[in-house]
């Protein structure tokens, strides 16, 4: 009898949806640079159970990482600078990120070099040349950023899944995290999650990485903010790993 | 007992005789190629499909797998299907009327089959690749970002994200229904609803390859001839081609009493599902959560206001604002309750 009671006991536990609780996070992407805000649009960031000592191994990582800046990987992959002030200028990181007019392909030595080899290519269609340019480009110059920059978060993140990652927008400029499982410790109604970048973020001429703590519970959204840190100071809950960005001077890629 | 001898003899030679006029191979039992069969999931795609055909230009205008493969790609295996009988039922996959004098072929790909694919794109790697915000007269983010008045730009309509590369605004009325919840039954009887939407509610979907091959056809992986890199090998479906909403009356392209338009914010938003998904097959819920509406729609006439009218009569009120009445009816969900 009591086999049995046990085992419908089993049954319903394996059936009856647990009520999970959940929560939502919304990482505020406006942040102040020397008194000057700043809007982090359309950037990733991650989100990881447990806080600043649970990812220690994390952020040891993070802060021994070297990623290559956007200017100097194309810097050395020799990559014009016509080609560099078109990314630039609308804070691209790849030739995808927005429409190559005609104008463009006659400026940038490198869309035009693509452009001449799709006519050829696709003679029988010469719009197709303008219309596929990015085919035509070198691969470096291509997804090469991308795929550095995607084995290099693949390298700090060694195995750890993120529990799950949002991007900010562009217009209320915040990465909005729902449907994240909450189960706070006895005694608690939150519990603590970690939210990073991982990859930084190019402001002006420095880089900077956050990884901050964010008390998340069913009940009530979550707003995260990301403090910029006066130098030498802490941000509270917070690591920032502010760098300089090196800079393509024609010699090659340097501190300034 | 010769009788019966002879008897069970006759049937065996004639079993024997018939049998010879049965189809030989699998390929003859059926009138349509199956990429699932064991032997077809050992080829590699590209041993059988060319890319692009040598027909691309006349039937798709870029280069693009626009035909079957050839007779070569099926002989090194089926070259005894080729001959059995008349009109091969192994011909019949390609051909509409295989005779030696003229075969036809069925137009490529044969719309009226099942889909044996699904196609997998990860939305989450191409914002990442993507993702761009078109600039234009000075910042259009501060231009946007707008709470009770609304205001938007003079020109066409925004296009943040790059997302309208693949999906723009609706110029023809696609098929659409209400996506009612599943496993729940209506409080009450469901009320008529006349509702109709228009083209511009809707933002189109990329359909075939002409929007991937723009930056896909070669170079950037998945290339065209990596067909494995999008599509998998699925149990057979009927692609319905029906837009189903929760919020059927949710416009993309409303505008308000100045003619302005009113969702001009991007795209991700309210979409705020999409960055992180790498398939969307593996959405369990609608990609716009409800409190993504509910960062505007939190005035009177909204959703407070309904779940009171719901609270006070729930069998007799449907929610109306954004449901229609096939929606309205459910039982109100824990996410709106907890607006």
């Amino acid at each position: 009898m009591l086999l049995l009671r046990l085992t419908i006991l089993l049954f319903l536990l394996a059936v009856i949806p647990v009520d999970a609780q959940t929560g939502v996070l919304e990482v505020n992407g406006r942040i102040k640079v020397d008194g000057k805000q700043e809007r982090l649009k359309r950037k990733r960031f991650y989100l990881f159970r447990g806080g600043l000592a649970a990812n220690k191994a994390l952020i040891d990582r993070m802060r021994a990482a070297e990623f290559v800046s956007r200017d100097c990987f194309y810097c050395r992959m020799n990559a014009s600078p016509e080609f560099r002030a078109w990314l630039k200028a609308e804070d691209c990181e790849s030739p995808f990120c927005r429409e190559i007019t005609a104008e463009d392909a006659a400026k940038v030595p490198e869309f035009k070099a693509a452009l001449a080899k799709g006519q050829r290519q696709f003679a029988k269609k010469p719009t197709l040349a303008t219309g596929w340019l990015t085919t035509n480009l070198a691969p470096e110059l291509r997804d090469g950023f991308y795929l550095q920059r995607k084995k290099a978060i693949d390298g700090l993140l060694a195995g750890v899944k993120p529990l799950q990652t949002g991007m900010t927008d562009s217009v209320s400029i915040k990465a909005i995290f729902i449907d994240i499982p909450v189960a706070p410790p006895a005694g608690k109604t939150s519990e603590t999650f970690l939210v990073s970048n991982l990859a930084p973020f190019e402001i002006g001429s420095k880089s900077y990485v956050w990884a901050c703590e964010v008390e998340i519970s069913a009940d009530k959204r979550a707003v995260r903010s990301l403090p910029v840190p006066e130098p030498g100071k802490r941000a509270d809950k917070c690591e920032v790993f502010v760098r300089d960005i090196p800079a393509c001077d024609g010699q090659g890629c340097t501190v300034k | 007992m010769r009788i019966r001898t002879a008897i069970v003899i006759t049937v065996f030679i004639a079993a024997a005789i018939a049998a010879n006029f049965l189809p030989r191979s699998a390929a003859q039992q059926r009138d349509r190629f199956s990429h699932a069969s064991a032997a077809h999931k050992k080829l590699d795609c590209s041993s059988c499909h060319k890319v692009p055909t040598s027909n691309w230009l006349p039937a798709r205008g870029f280069p693009d797998v626009a035909q079957f493969p050839g007779h070569v790609a099926c002989a090194s295996c089926h070259r005894q299907d080729f001959f059995v009988g008349n009109k091969p039922a192994f011909c019949a996959g390609c051909h509409t009327n295989a005779t030696p004098r003229s075969a036809p072929l069925f137009p490529f790909p044969v719309r009226s089959r099942s889909h044996e694919f699904a196609i997998v794109f990860p939305h989450s790697v191409h914002q990442d690749i993507i993702a761009g915000e078109q600039r234009r007269r000075g910042d259009v983010a501060v231009a946007h970002f707008v709470n009770a008045s609304f205001r938007t730009l003079p020109d066409d309509e925004p296009k943040f994200n790059n997302c309208a590369i693949c999906h723009a605004t609706a110029t023809a009325l696609p098929k659409f229904a209400a996506r009612p919840p599943v496993g729940q039954t209506p409080v009450g009887e469901a009320a008529g609803d006349n509702f109709a939407p228009t083209a511009r509610f809707f933002k189109t979907m990329p359909s075939g390859h002409a929007t991937c091959f723009e930056c896909h056809y070669q170079g950037l992986e998945p290339v065209a001839t990596n067909c494995a890199g999008c599509h998998r090998l699925t149990p057979p479906y009927f692609e319905s081609g029906v837009v189903k909403r929760y919020s059927l009356k949710f416009d993309h392209s409303a505008v308000n009493d100045k003619g302005d338009l009113v969702h001009t914010r991007d795209c991700m938003t309210c979409h705020v599902r999409i960055s992180g998904n790498g398939d969307l097959k593996t959405l369990k819920d609608a990609d716009v959560p409800i409190m993504a509406c509910m960062s505007c729609h939190n005035h009177a006439a909204d959703l407070k206001t309904e779940l009171d009218k719901r609270a006070e009569a729930p069998k007799a009120f449907q929610c109306n604002y954004c449901h229609t009445a096939a929606v309205g009816g459910f039982p109100v969900p824990p996410s709106h309750e907890k607006q």
